[in-house]
């Protein structure tokens, strides 16, 4: 079997979660107050607002510190970072958007064939982990890239790392692998 | 020790008296070393006539009482803890082994994995119970016996996730590779629970052969290994004739209900595909085995031509489909050609460069759909893109930048669908000419001087997100009344500490200071070194310092202070973190003082300092005795020392960790050595 082939897989992006920092302190009961999509956690003390627009969902801390998830790319990510930056400042703080950086992509990407877990998992001893018992996929670590592929035997894989090129490049090293322990349906 | 030089005089000529055990200057008479331990066999007469060796069996784990030699300071502190540790671990394994009946083989190996996993820290910040139970299951797996995660989960009441977790952690960090689990071991214990009586083995067999089949069609992969055993075992009893409900099976195998009746309509399902849901029951355990020694089975076989017929059904079906899409596109690309204008209109006030309208029109066409608000709310998602093409300055660049935009551009609107009709019902467009609009304005680059760049982004739209004041009142009130119960808590929890405070016996609940590994101390001099070291370490409180101060300025002040040191940590018998690891080269004189000290201390090991400071004071008059030669031995410094009163010394504190064996003193006072060499470096 040709692994080397180009296959057009699928990568759908599902989540991108970023960070950014105002650098200046936010009151988070003025923001509460007057924010209509805004969920005030007193006990945690954080705010969550949300965006339509990009469908974004922030927490953000007293401190300055705003963490953006549920974009699904980066630039979206990053439009929703600054709008969100916008309407803090519509409210009054003197917002300075700095320190934006991608933190954690997630992404779904499905193989046409089924896969043997058991095998895969023998055959990649040191990066793979299997434990039927606890959960049903093979979680397939890649040190160098930082990221955490859950492989499932119905040929799903998920894939998260630090950014999209190294989900990308995840889903890459990994193919050859999974190609090889793959259901025949012959 | 010979060749070492008098402090005193310089003269090399030193005696040695082991009986006495001393080791003098024969030139100015100064006695370098007092106390001499010597690493002897000591022989003791028998009532009978005869001779036998002094000394106690110590095990090789370390379990069992380790002598104090007169006052467990540091060095058996340390080792006592780590000791401590690995006997708890091991009383632990054997209860829990015990219980789930492992052999005394498998006890073993399990108590090695432990010793591994504490030299390698894994116990700190776990529970013991835990990194215990992971051990055990670590050693089931290896030895391949029917245990389940489950079994041990039920056993310490924890849930099998966090025991779970513990477990991969331990495996991976111990490099041990626990083979998979074969459904297979499950059965004889599962079907000798459900009590089949005398055709248990048959029922084990039947059981056996269809997870066998299970497994030859992967379906197993995926799959709860407890659940395929469950559900084997229930189609075996059935074709047994025996009545084993669900709800029985469940109760033995502990899965749920609905994983097991996926599993067994599963496999029903897949019978019926076959000829031998026609058999009996007789017929199928022949043809069960006619069928194992034929692999490409029928019903593979018969899979595979159903499989290709579906792809080619399937792919015939896409390409009607798409030769409909590329109909449709062609369609609304005509239409948009026609509605363009007035987009164009919009377009030109920021497009100064024909090509770069190209492109954009480009765009335009593969990504809006018929609808003109539709498009409207593209374009304004589309700006996004323009400030990429207008930053790029050149065209051929602008092009560029087009291409992967383009690319990226359908997920972004596919994603923004949902929301989109929102948008465009909150009449936005009006909105969006008017972003178009002010984009003349160059964009910065947010990331490098920290101003928020402001293109692309909907004022209006934002601004509809601030309530005004009567919603914001609205709100408030909300609020108010769903958080009441925290509010209401908050408000006890601030009168509780106003009261506390003006009684006086407030508490600050300081969050714990993570330990702080400190430097060994460098230090030339004892003296140095010992000046250090009080600098690092805290004072205690409850030592009433103007009285050692008191007896300091009599002369003993070495001696004396150096026994409110040895004392206290001796005392301590808690592992303060806030210990100096006073150096190994450092200590010494100190040490030296220890053993001096040694045969008064070892009646009081484990009482606390404020006891001890009692205890200094009969003490000094016994030393009285013996000062005057230990106080000039010592040189460590000229009278009391510059200790610093503010300093707090290791005291009791009731924050203090509990029994973490995490940093044994040894560990902290930095040397493994300690106190056995400290003859050696006195003189240096």
């Amino acid at each position: 079997m040709d692994a080397d082939s180009d296959v057009a897989l699928d990568i759908l992006i599902t989540n991108v979660v970023c960070v950014f920092r105002t650098r200046c302190h936010l009151n988070l009961r003025k923001i509460a107050l007057e924010g209509a999509n805004v969920i005030y956690k007193r006990d945690v003390g954080k705010v969550l607002m949300k965006l339509r627009k990009p469908r974004i969902t922030a927490t953000i801390w007293s401190s300055g510190k705003i963490i953006c998830t549920g974009a699904t790319s980066e630039e979206e990510a990053k439009f929703g970072a600054r709008r969100l930056a916008r309407s803090l400042q519509k409210l009054g703080f003197q917002v300075i958007f700095t320190d934006f950086k991608v933190v954690n992509v997630l992404a779904v990407c499905n193989m046409p064939f089924e896969i043997r877990l058991p095998e895969f998992t023998k055959n990649n001893r040191p990066h793979a982990s299997y434990e039927p018992e606890l959960h049903p996929a093979v979680c397939y670590r890649i040190k160098s890239l930082r990221a955490t592929l859950q492989i499932f035997s119905t040929g799903s894989i998920t894939v998260t790392g630090p950014n999209v090129k190294a989900v990308a490049t995840a889903v890459e090293q990994v193919y050859p692998f999974v190609f090889e322990s793959r259901k025949e349906i012959l | 020790m010979t060749g070492r030089v008098c402090r005193g005089c310089g003269g090399t000529d030193i005696e040695l008296d082991a009986a006495r055990g001393d080791a003098v200057c024969t030139g100015c008479g100064s006695v370098l070393e007092d106390n001499i331990i010597v690493s002897e066999v000591q022989f003791v007469e028998n009532s009978g006539g005869g001779s036998s060796a002094v000394g106690q069996f110590v095990s090789l784990d370390g379990a069992g009482k380790t002598p104090t030699l007169g006052g467990g300071f540091h060095v058996n502190l340390g080792k006592e803890s780590r000791a401590q540790t690995l006997q708890n671990g091991r009383r632990q394994i054997h209860h829990l082994g015990n219980q789930l009946q492992l052999n005394q083989h498998c006890l073993d190996t399990a108590f090695n994995f432990f010793k591994m996993a504490v030299s390698k820290h894994l116990t700190r910040g776990r529970k013991m119970a835990h990194v215990i139970a992971a051990c055990l299951y670590l050693v089931c797996r290896t030895e391949g016996t029917p245990h389940m995660l489950l079994d041990l989960s039920d056993l310490l009441q924890v849930n099998v996730y966090v025991l779970g977790k513990t477990f991969l952690l331990l495996a991976r960090e111990l490099c041990i590779n626990a083979p998979a689990i074969d459904p297979c071991l499950y059965i004889p214990r599962f079907a000798h629970l459900l009590e089949f009586g005398d055709k248990n083995h048959e029922v084990s067999m039947t059981a056996l052969r269809l997870l066998q089949r299970m497994k030859r069609d992967w379906m197993h992969t995926g799959r709860r290994p407890s659940g395929l055993c469950g559900a084997a075992l229930l189609v075996a009893a059935r074709m047994h004739d025996f009545r084993r409900t669900v709800k029985e099976v469940i109760s033995v195998v502990k899965v749920c209900e609905s994983t097991l009746r996926k599993s067994v309509c599963f496999r029903l399902t897949e019978f019926e595909d076959t000829p031998t849901s026609q058999l009996t029951v007789d017929e199928f355990m022949k043809v069960d085995l006619e069928e194992e020694c034929d692999p490409p089975s029928y019903t593979a076989g018969q899979r595979k031509l159903r499989m290709k017929q579906l792809e080619q059904v399937l792919s015939k079906q896409l390409e009607e489909v798409e030769g409909e899409i590329s109909s449709y596109q062609d369609a609304i690309e005509i239409e948009l050609e026609n509605s363009r204008p007035k987009a164009k209109g919009a377009l030109a006030s920021l497009t100064k460069d024909g090509s770069v309208e190209d492109t954009t029109s480009s765009l335009f066409g593969e990504e809006d759909a018929e609808d003109e608000e539709l498009e409207a709310a593209a374009s304004h998602l589309n700006k996004d893109f323009y400030q990429e093409l207008l930053g790029g300055g050149l065209p051929g660049s602008a092009e560029a930048a087009g291409g992967p935009e383009g690319g990226g551009g359908p997920p972004a609107l596919e994603s923004l669908l949902g929301p989109l009709p929102t948008a465009a019902s909150l009449g936005i467009s009006d909105s969006i000419r008017e972003c178009i609009s002010s984009q003349s304005r160059d964009p910065k680059d947010a990331s490098g001087d920290g101003e928020l760049d402001l293109s692309g982004i909907d004022d209006l739209e934002i601004d509809r997100y601030i309530l005004n004041e009567a919603e914001a009142r609205v709100k408030a009130e909300l609020w108010m009344r769903e958080n009441a119960e925290y509010l209401r808590e908050q408000r006890e929890k601030e009168a509780r500490i106003a009261k506390e405070r003006e009684l006086g016996i407030y508490k600050e609940h300081k969050p714990k200071k993570s330990c702080k590994r400190r430097e060994p101390i460098q230090a030339s001099t004892a003296g140095e070194a010992i000046e250090k070291m009080l600098e690092q370490k805290k004072i205690s409180s409850k030592i009433n310092y103007s009285v050692l101060r008191g007896l300091d300025s009599k002369g003993g002040a070495g001696p004396r202070r150096e026994h409110a040191r040895p004392q206290e940590t001796a005392g301590a018998r808690r592992l303060s973190r806030r210990k100096a690891p006073a150096s190994t080269s450092g200590a010494d004189p100190v040490a030296g003082v220890r053993k001096r000290l040694r045969p008064m201390v070892s009646t009081q090991p484990a009482k606390k300092v404020a006891v001890g400071e009692q205890a200094l004071l009969p003490s000094p008059p016994s030393l009285e005795a013996e000062p005057v030669r230990p106080t000039s031995a010592v040189v460590v410094e000229s009278g009391p020392v510059s200790y610093h009163p503010e300093e707090d010394a290791d005291e009791e504190d009731p924050d203090e960790e509990d029994g973490e064996p995490c940093v044994s003193a040894l560990q902290m006072m930095g040397g493994n050595d300690y106190g056995c060499d400290g003859d050696d470096d006195d003189g240096y």
